[in-house]
């Protein structure tokens, strides 16, 4: 077999087999133009007929979509914005040495990590309404939901910060910088990329965040959208067309940005989990 | 005074502060509730104690009703076949794919990025997807399962108490195939290449290459996948959540998730702490071991 | 007289590690200092606390007579340059140049003069709006060279800045660095592990082994009156022979282990009997006939040859090389007699390596 046809059965394959893996996202996207008949007729109509975008406008209406993706936006920002001021710092102090005290810090961060959020929810909710914190629910999630992932944004972090040679710093001290002077002028542009793709992650977690929210966040005006959802589904389970069209709403920008930062998101992804 | 300014500025208490400020955050966000965690397991919390920061005494009572609960014993089982079903699933269709697209063919590393799109998505919404996808009468998984023969009549995936478990299963492996992948990608990819042009001049064909070459290159990459892979299948609770709810009759119930069921459904605060404590645990211990020996094999 | 750079009995630990033991130099105004050793000796833990980046454990350091010991890195007012060059990646030529000045407060207009005058300098006027990943290895040299005149420091700083460089190019910046020193009356301390480096650029050579200094002087004083078998082996090239040998005779001459234990005049008075280890250098090795009366008889066991010198490796322990200048005629296996002039001919003690010429001085 000569390689130009080995290399287009492969692609073929490739492309097969990335069909039958996303077949659930063409799922959501089709059952959510469909109209209520058509998502029960069997045999499944696997091609959407007319595009229903009513369906959107019901979710826009009734479901308070808007209202629910504000707080999730809410809730995102708020995380990385904690998880980038105080993380960022860390991760810097522990890309540039290597002793005992920063492998102890070290290991207390990746121990974190691994804390599962449906277990650490209950200590924290106890405590969050011993201090009254639970007064301010959005405000208490993003709390607790950024001790989550700050582990997971200083060990991404730290990859980035480890590709600055630790020379470039010594230099600007050399020429006149203070430390804060030389981390603000020399390390973090030149980080700079590696820490907005660790923060788009951290993002895209907080947007999708449910445990935190489901648990502390009792006022239905101020759950995110992820509650949205479940809210939605119970009373009707029927209409999977409308459930998929606010999934669909849900994830789409995700799925856009995954797609223009693919290659991005892959590389500081990698780089931080195996090293 | 000043020699602490100073030392902020120019010296070593600048990198102090920085980690001390993250490190006081994670001790109060994550370091006290752990060791709260530990004091309510031995409380009585509930609805009307809530509120205070301590709490009427308990003993062991709390540890007592668990391990007395007729669930424990089910929902141990159901923990670990959910745990390491998804494991070993995910590594499978992982390293299968990964070894798929090691080959260089056109479009390769594009077409696996693709992969990664489902696991950036919010577990909800996978869970919601799948649950869909699921559905008995009218689930697009049953019609093709259906069409191809394999059952005769439609499978209620989430509300047969023999295999709600299983749908959970289906969607999280689904879900944690492509990390697996991708990590396993990048360990394939830093094998050399000459090593196979030597194994080749050498005679050995496409098998036993794997077997001499791929798999004993790969063993720290495979070990930290699989810890990896136990740590986060503990953490899965959305797909739970979306699809089953533990149910029915807490037939797909997994440790973590009944943790939370107990303290925000029934409000038996108490009793969530201890599996949670419990569980913790064996997530510490995972973890340790994982770390212990990617950093053994750093040190190489 | 007070000194530009004056340490006075440094010391230098890395948690049990001492890394430097017991530094004293004194540097004056203009002098060209180079720090030579080994890698791994001390060399750029010494020049790094002598900026700042490190903190001495003990001792006293001085920059034109002040004690800097608790001052930071930028109010040393010393320039460095590094190994790696450390251009800022993120910044064009130009920025590189005054990012010291901006740090400063010195105007744009006046910053902008000042690249320009120092782009002349270095030979890099065209160059100033590119990044630095579009330059050449020397021309990046140049803009570290650059970045580091352009603040007319008090003394600056070289770490193995050729060492990145190839062989030619290397030797051309040799002089140009050398040059640039003179024209601006600056004072320098250049490490590098080249003594040959070392020996051309510098008036004052300090060698260091294991964190401490072995011997200082000129490059002449190194190369003709070595203090140590250590300083001996390590200025030369191609090294030092060393031969073990006892004192005989009246104390004047040196009996060799070799084979048939050939004596050789020194010029150094010993006591008869002494154990010593002589050291004669290659180039030192005069070739004649192997019949004249106070010639070494040696037989050769392979040739390398340069075009300009040859190099005779000879048979047996320890193994000795002998230049020669031009294409040897000589074969692996012919018999040659080496003579060498007494006052080229260095003693040193077996155990402590010390020369025993400064001892009958
Ligand atoms: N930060 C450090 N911690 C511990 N040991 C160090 C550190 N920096 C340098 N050393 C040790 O100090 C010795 C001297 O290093 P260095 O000054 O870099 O040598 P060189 O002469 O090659 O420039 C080496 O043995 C090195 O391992
Ligand atoms: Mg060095």
């Amino acid at each position: 077999m000569s390689g130009a046809v080995t290399n287009r059965v492969l692609l073929a394959v490739a492309l097969a087999l990335a069909a039958v893996y996303l077949f659930p996202l063409y799922w959501m996207y089709v059952t959510s133009l469909k109209t209520q008949s058509s998502i029960f007729a069997v045999p499944p109509e696997f091609l959407p007929g007319a595009p229903q975008w009513d369906n959107y406008a019901t979710i826009w209406e009734v479901a308070n979509i808007l209202r629910y993706i504000g707080n999730s936006l809410v809730i995102a920002s708020g995380v990385t914005l904690i998880t980038a001021l105080v993380g960022s710092g860390c991760a810097y102090v522990l890309a540039r040495y290597r002793n005992g005290w920063i492998d102890a810090a070290l290991f207390a961060v990746l121990m974190l990590q691994v804390l599962p959020p449906s277990l650490m929810v209950t200590p924290i909710f106890v405590g969050f309404a011993s201090v009254g914190l639970l007064e301010y629910p959005r405000f208490a999630t993003i709390l607790a939901f950024s001790a989550k992932t700050m582990p997971f944004f200083v060990i991404l972090c730290r990859a980035a910060f480890m590709t600055v040679p630790r020379e470039l710093e010594e230099a600007a001290l050399v020429d006149g910088n203070s430390r804060i002077g030389a981390f603000f002028m020399i390390v973090l542009p030149l980080a700079r990329n590696g820490l907005l793709i660790s923060a788009l992650l951290v993002f895209m977690n907080g947007f999708g965040e449910y445990v935190y929210s489901a648990s502390i966040i009792a006022d239905n005006r101020l759950q995110p959208a992820s509650i949205g959802m479940t809210n939605f589904l119970q009373p009707n389970v029927v209409n999977w067309n409308a459930i998929m069209a606010f999934a669909a709403t849900y994830v789409t920008p995700i799925l856009a940005a995954f797609v223009l930062l693919q290659r991005q998101i892959v590389n500081g992804l990698t780089a931080g989990a195996l090293k | 005074m000043t020699r602490i300014l100073r030392s902020l500025r120019d010296g070593i208490g600048f990198d102090v502060l920085l980690v001390i400020i993250a490190l006081s955050y994670l001790l109060v966000f994550a370091g006290l509730p752990l060791i709260y965690n530990v004091i309510i397991s031995f409380q009585t919390v509930d609805v009307f104690s809530l509120g205070t920061l301590w709490h009427p005494n308990a003993g062991f009572d709390n540890y007592r009703a668990i391990f007395d609960d007729p669930l424990a014993g089910r929902v141990l089982w159901q923990t670990i076949v959910f745990t390491l079903g998804s494991v070993a699933l995910q590594f499978t269709f992982g390293f299968a794919l990964a070894l798929f697209f090691h080959q260089n063919f056109t479009g390769a590393t594009w077409i696996r990025g693709l992969f990664l799109a489902a696991w950036v998505m919010p577990g909800l919404v996978v869970g919601v997807l799948w649950n869909w996808l699921l559905s008995g009468d009218f689930g697009v998984i049953n019609h093709l399962l259906e069409s191809l023969g394999l059952i005769e009549d439609p499978v209620f995936w989430r509300s047969n108490v023999e295999t709600s478990l299983y749908a959970v299963l289906i969607a999280n492996i689904w879900y944690g195939t492509p990390f697996n992948m991708i990590l396993l990608a990048v360990g394939l990819a830093a094998i050399p290449g000459d090593l196979y042009e030597a194994a080749e001049l050498d005679g050995a064909n496409a098998f036993q290459r794997f077997w001499t070459i791929t798999l004993p290159m790969m063993r720290a990459t495979i070990g930290a996948v699989l810890a990896l892979g136990i740590i986060f299948t503990l953490q899965q609770f959305d797909l739970f959540a979306a699809i089953t709810q533990g149910g029915p009759a807490g037939s797909s119930t997994v440790a973590q998730y009944w943790s939370w069921q107990l303290s925000f459904r029934e409000f038996d605060f108490g009793r969530g702490a201890v599996i949670s404590v419990l569980m913790i645990i064996v997530v510490l211990f995972v973890s340790l071991i994982y770390v212990r020996s990617t950093k053994a094999e750093t040190q190489l | 007289m007070t000194y530009q750079i004056e340490l006075d009995r440094v010391e230098k630990h890395y948690g049990r590690f001492h890394a430097l033991k017991e530094i004293s130099l004194a540097i004056p105004k203009g002098q060209f200092v180079a720090l030579v050793g080994p890698s791994g000796c001390g060399k750029s833990t010494l020049l790094r606390s002598i900026a700042g980046l490190e903190r001495i454990t003990s001792g006293t350091l001085r920059i034109a007579g002040e004690p800097v010991d608790d001052l930071p890195p930028r109010k040393r007012d010393l320039a460095m340059v590094f190994q790696s060059y450390a251009l800022y990646p993120h910044m064009s030529v130009r920025d590189n140049l005054t990012y010291a000045l901006r740090l400063k407060g010195v105007s744009r207009a006046e910053r902008a003069r000042r690249a320009e005058e120092v782009a002349a300098v270095i030979g890099l006027e065209t160059l100033l709006d590119r990044r630095p990943r579009e330059l050449s290895g020397g021309q990046r040299q140049r803009v570290a060279m650059g970045r580091a005149i352009i603040r007319q420091p008090r003394a600056f700083l070289f770490d193995e800045p050729l060492s990145n460089l190839d062989a030619a190019l290397r030797v051309r910046m040799r002089k140009e660095v050398r040059a640039l020193h003179d024209r601006i009356g600056a004072t320098s301390v250049y490490v590098t592990h080249d003594q040959i480096e070392a020996m051309t650029m510098a008036d004052h050579v300090v060698v260091l082994q294991a964190g401490r200094i072995e011997q200082q002087g000129t490059p002449v004083a190194l190369y003709d009156r070595p203090a140590n078998r250590f300083v001996a082996g390590f200025i030369g090239s191609p090294a030092m022979n060393f031969i073990p040998g006892v004192i005989a005779g009246d104390g004047r001459a040196v009996r060799l282990a070799l084979p048939g234990n050939p004596m050789l005049e020194t010029t150094i008075a010993g006591t008869p009997g002494l154990q010593v280890e002589v050291g004669i250098r290659p180039e030192h090795m005069v070739l004649g006939s192997p019949d004249a009366p106070d010639a070494l008889p040696l037989v050769v066991n392979a040739v390398e040859t340069t075009g300009a010198a040859s190099y005779l490796f000879t048979e047996g322990e320890p193994e000795l090389i002998v230049t020669t200048e031009g294409t040897a005629t000589i074969r692996a296996g012919d018999t040659i007699g080496v003579s060498v002039d007494p006052a080229r001919v260095h003693l040193f003690e077996p155990e402590t390596g010390a020369s025993l010429r400064s001892a009958s001085l």
